[in-house]
């Protein structure tokens, strides 16, 4: 039985370069691992108040950050300092980030300072006489979250970035396996759609076997029966649509769960969170990638609850050591694994937060934020980017509560990231459409 | 979405063989005098309109018809979700949901009010609350819920007043002890609620035509419903509000957390400017905090964007994820006028939607089918309507709260305000499905994995099925089939799936195991998943 991964979402044009894939196939040859490389992206869904994660530190900007940001203001003692290693000015790391500020020093671990959504590079003056295009619904949790995924500001696309470069990797036949190129351990994800290929899905530590099924003839002759429903249809649009995800669901959950078979345990110890069981069920996929037949892998994780409107200051304090000490075991496991220098992993989220706060000691929806970049590849221990003036309704501010708008693109982000990974110039116009109006100037990060 | 004319030209080619299988369409023939709906008809519509049809509420159906069906339910009485402990037996806050779980789970197999509990379902998913997500006292969840139940079938202008006024919202969006700005610490009301309360609650993102279209600028551009000016705005309208005073306690500026009763207005807190919000109304300066929310809510029902928004969302919940902009525009234009003048009268609304000639023109088996037509059964909406279709029994502790969770509904757990899916979710091809959001390679595989528990004696605790009614139907393949057909697809079997049962029956042997056969592979088809 074949499965129609694709079929009604491709339509006839694009039919010929679809995957089609027996139930269950394993390539012949495991591939070796010098050539892998993973992109690994963590959300940070609710809007990360990045100007609480990474601080400039000489005088001017602390002393204007402690100012403004009043009570959001972090004192020096809850600061990890470090120093930008080319031109050595202080920075300093939110203090629940130690691991992340230990690895920034040791230079595995970047900063993109303000980085959003933007159709062109926008200034205030065009912003506010809104005399250039802007991003479709600015500050909207839901439409921003969709913008950082699809890297189209203007809205309305119905892939995402990632889902674009795997189709990239498809159409050059780059994995030796159909076993999709994108994969959640957090949900359904518009960043991982692309047109000709769509993401896998699943629950970190849940089994994926597919229960009920003995071997008795009673029980095959039930298998039989659910399979071969998946290429029928009743004539409702939604039930082929439900067909096509099971059918998908159970091809891709048996690969997984015989690939994963081989894992052996990492030493790597992660801690017992959420993010943490997301980034270790990644690592024991890249562990078995050449049982999967893969030598290109976009992941996907999460955590939530950044969206701080109000009581800030304790929710980063149970967050980010969420977020660092998981960071940094994944980093010690790709480490463990010989494959550091082949796995990125790099933040995004939906917007950071003004930089004055609320009455009730949180702040609310802005633009441009920071984002953190780790890896062995990775030119580590420098800011990439500028960060903005600390100045309500200074030259970054959008009016008059500080938020920034991005000096950086989504698009040069996720087309310095695509460029590591293997998505050639030539492509990345069709991963990133807007990124031309950016010159189609990259990010340093690599190298 | 895709362009679509090539797909939906492959699409038609596949759709081709779908013919009624001989035996399993429920009777199309017409009611007897005594029966206003057929059995297929009746099923239907209880599979929009209730937790799932029972062959007792099918034949109760057929013999009132919809509209005295409808009549009923608005004056049924109401299943209530018991109140929780503020406190465990330990004397710590307690956050534990799964009785509040459970006890919504009973309602949906055992409740009278079928409908109210689905339009409340409806409403408590664009109003989310979330215990996860930062009201984690169990608590706060039965009074919240009670604002939807009690106001299913009332006016949606008072659902909007008493969430805004429940404690719980105050908490999850921060309305609650939002103090006005403070130029000493140079701070601003928080947005959060203002924001929230706009986008999701009632106006949506642009101005809608009735139809649910949006309206276009003369450069054919969307227009913003509201812009961040009015955000800001917003936020002072709805400054000055602090939670009930508990019992004993003394009431303050800002009172701690108590998710009993309505907050009040603490005047020294709210920003009495004027304020300019959406639609360039203004709320004068010098009010109080509650005329500014009745100034409010007067100019949130004025708003025509409203009826379109509110009447899609509820479409989609109880009928199908993409509805005609027909469809939309007739309901619409019951919410914004019921007939008597008033905007906003939600069992008219209700009405509206489940007696449409678009949701009832699947009830005629011969009718050509409407491939754009249902939504998928999200795990809230499959637990109940497995289980009363397998005369479940729940006791109050039983735990099919874990099999929704599992597949990634967890009750009054949403990941954010956002809810568990967007309503402008889509799948391959370009249809809205927003309960595909959640349905995933893990979840995907996990639901086949629940309906084999659920058949096979590993239903979970508390919970128990009986088959007895299946199984005496086993002895002739087709009288099974037919019988399974007429509660869980309303009758519409198709003829592949009614020959891929078949198969999976002729290799059981014992009565039972036939009807285990049959029915895993019905619940686990994908014409079953879309409610159609």
């Amino acid at each position: 039985m074949l499965s129609r991964r694709g079929f009604i979402r491709a339509g006839a044009a694009t039919v010929g370069t679809l995957a089609l894939r027996p139930f269950g196939l394993l390539p012949a040859l495991a591939q070796s691992g010098a050539n892998y490389r993973a992109l690994v992206c963590v959300f940070l869904f609710g809007g990360n108040d990045s100007n609480n994660t990474v601080i400039p530190m000489d005088d001017a900007s602390f002393q204007a950050y402690t100012s403004i940001r009043g009570s959001l203001a972090l004192t020096a003692s809850e600061l990890t300092p470090v120093v930008y290693s080319v031109s050595n000015a202080p920075y300093a790391f939110h203090g629940k980030l130690p691991e992340l500020a230990s690895l920034f020093s040791s230079k595995e671990l970047a900063v993109m300072a303000n980085t959003g959504s933007l159709v062109q590079p926008l200034t205030r003056s065009q912003y506010q006489g809104a005399q250039a295009p802007i991003p479709l619904n600015l500050f909207s949790h839901s439409d921003q979250q969709l913008q950082w995924q699809t890297s189209i500001a203007q809205g309305n696309s119905p892939t995402g970035w990632a889902g674009r470069a795997a189709d990239y990797l498809l159409s050059q036949k780059i994995n030796s396996s159909s076993f999709p190129a994108f994969l959640s351990v957090a949900g359904n994800s518009l960043e991982g759609q692309g047109a000709s290929t769509q993401p896998v899905a699943i629950t970190p530590g849940q089994s994926l076997t597919l229960k009920g099924f003995t071997g008795s003839s009673a029980s095959q002759a039930r298998l039989n029966a659910l399979t071969s429903l998946l290429t029928t249809d009743n004539g409702v649009s939604l039930a082929q649509a439900a067909n096509n995800n099971m059918a998908n669901s159970i091809a891709d959950a048996a690969a997984l769960e015989a690939a994963l078979a081989k894992t052996s345990p990492l030493k790597t110890q992660f801690p017992t969170t959420s993010l943490g069981s997301q980034l270790q069920q990644v690592a024991q996929i890249i562990q078995v990638q050449s049982y999967l037949g893969m030598s290109r892998q976009i992941f996907f994780c999460s955590l939530g609850g950044f969206d701080t409107h109000a009581g800030e200051l304790e929710a980063h304090n149970k967050l980010y050591p969420q977020l660092s000490q998981a960071l940094a075991a994944f980093y010690d496991a790709t480490q463990e694994l010989g494959m550091a220098q082949n796995v990125t992993t790099f933040t995004e989220s939906d917007f950071s937060r003004t930089f004055q706060p609320t009455t009730s000691d949180g702040s609310d929806h802005a633009w441009g934020s920071h984002h953190l970049v780790l890896g062995g590849a990775v030119k580590g221990g420098q800011i990439f980017g500028q960060f903005p003036t600390f100045e309500l309704a200074g030259p970054n501010d959008t009016d008059t509560r500080g938020r920034w708008i991005p000096t950086t693109s989504i698009d040069q982000y996720g087309a310095s990231l695509c460029a590591w990974f293997g998505i050639p110039a030539s492509a990345l116009a069709t991963v990133f459409p807007n990124f031309a109006n950016f010159g189609s100037e990259q990010l340093a990060f690599f190298g | 979405m895709r362009p679509g004319n090539c797909s939906r030209l492959l699409f038609i080619a596949f759709a081709a063989a779908v013919v009624p299988f001989p035996g399993y369409s429920q009777s199309s023939s017409e009611p007897s005098s005594t029966q206003w709906l057929s059995a297929s008809a009746a099923a239907r519509f209880l599979d929009q309109a209730t937790w799932g049809p029972t062959p007792a509420t099918i034949a109760q159906s057929q013999q009132t018809g919809i509209s005295n069906w409808l009549a009923a339910q608005f004056a049924s009485s109401t299943s209530d979700i018991p109140d929780q402990p503020m406190l465990t037996s330990a004397g710590l806050p307690n956050r534990d949901i799964r009785p509040v779980q459970a006890a919504f789970f009973q309602n949906t197999v055992t409740g009278q009010d079928q409908l109210r509990q689905r339009v409340a379902f409806a409403l408590s998913q664009i109003w989310v609350v979330s215990a996860g997500g930062g009201v984690p006292a169990a608590y706060a969840y039965p009074p919240y819920w009670r604002v939807f139940r009690n106001n299913a079938f009332g006016n949606y202008r008072d659902v909007i007043r008493a969430v805004t006024l429940s404690p719980a919202m105050g908490r999850y969006l921060n309305m609650a002890n939002n103090n006005k700005a403070n130029p000493r610490k140079d701070t601003s009301a928080n947005e959060n609620y203002a924001r929230e309360s706009m986008q999701l609650f009632t106006l949506g993102l642009t101005e809608l035509n009735p139809n649910g279209t949006p309206v276009l600028d003369q450069n054919n551009n969307p227009i913003p419903t509201y812009d961040q000016t009015v955000v800001t705005s917003m936020a002072k309208v709805f400054t000055g509000w602090t939670y009930p005073t508990a019992p004993g306690a003394t009431a303050r500026t800002n009172n701690p957390e108590y998710y009993v009763g309505q907050m009040f207005a603490v005047e020294s807190e709210h920003d009495t400017t004027a304020k300019t919000i959406f639609a360039s109304i203004t709320i004068p300066a010098g009010q109080t905090a509650e005329q500014d929310l009745e100034s409010l809510l007067d100019a949130l029902m004025a708003q025509p964007t409203m009826a379109p928004f509110v009447s899609q969302q509820l479409i989609q919940h109880l009928v199908t994820s993409n509805p005609s902009p027909q469809y939309i525009a007739r309901v619409s234009t019951v919410f914004q006028n019921d007939g008597n003048g008033v905007t906003g009268n939600l069992q008219a609304v209700i009405t509206a939607i489940l007696t449409d000639p678009e949701a009832r023109a699947g009830d005629d088996p011969t009718a050509a089918i409407n491939p754009t037509f249902g939504h998928m059964r999200e795990p809230v909406l499959f637990m109940p309507n497995i289980l009363r279709g397998l005369n479940a029994t729940l006791s109050s502790n039983s735990a099919v709260y874990y099999d929704s969770s599992e597949m990634d509904e967890n009750l009054f757990n949403a990941p954010s305000v956002f809810s568990y899916f967007s309503p402008l979710y889509r799948v391959p091809g370009g249809l809205l499905g927003p309960e595909f959001q959640i349905y995933t390679t893990q979840t995907a595989v996990d639901r086949a994995g629940i309906v084999y528990a659920a058949l096979y004696g590993q239903i979970a605790q508390g919970t128990t099925v009986n088959l007895t009614p299946f199984v005496q139907q086993a002895g002739s393949t087709s009288s099974l089939l037919s019988y399974i057909s007429s509660i869980f697809l309303h009758g519409s079997m198709s003829a592949a799936l009614a020959q891929a049962a078949t198969d999976a029956i002729n290799a059981a042997g014992t009565p039972l195991a036939k009807v285990q056969a049959a029915l895993y592979v019905v619940l686990t088809s994908g014409e079953y998943q879309i409610i159609h």
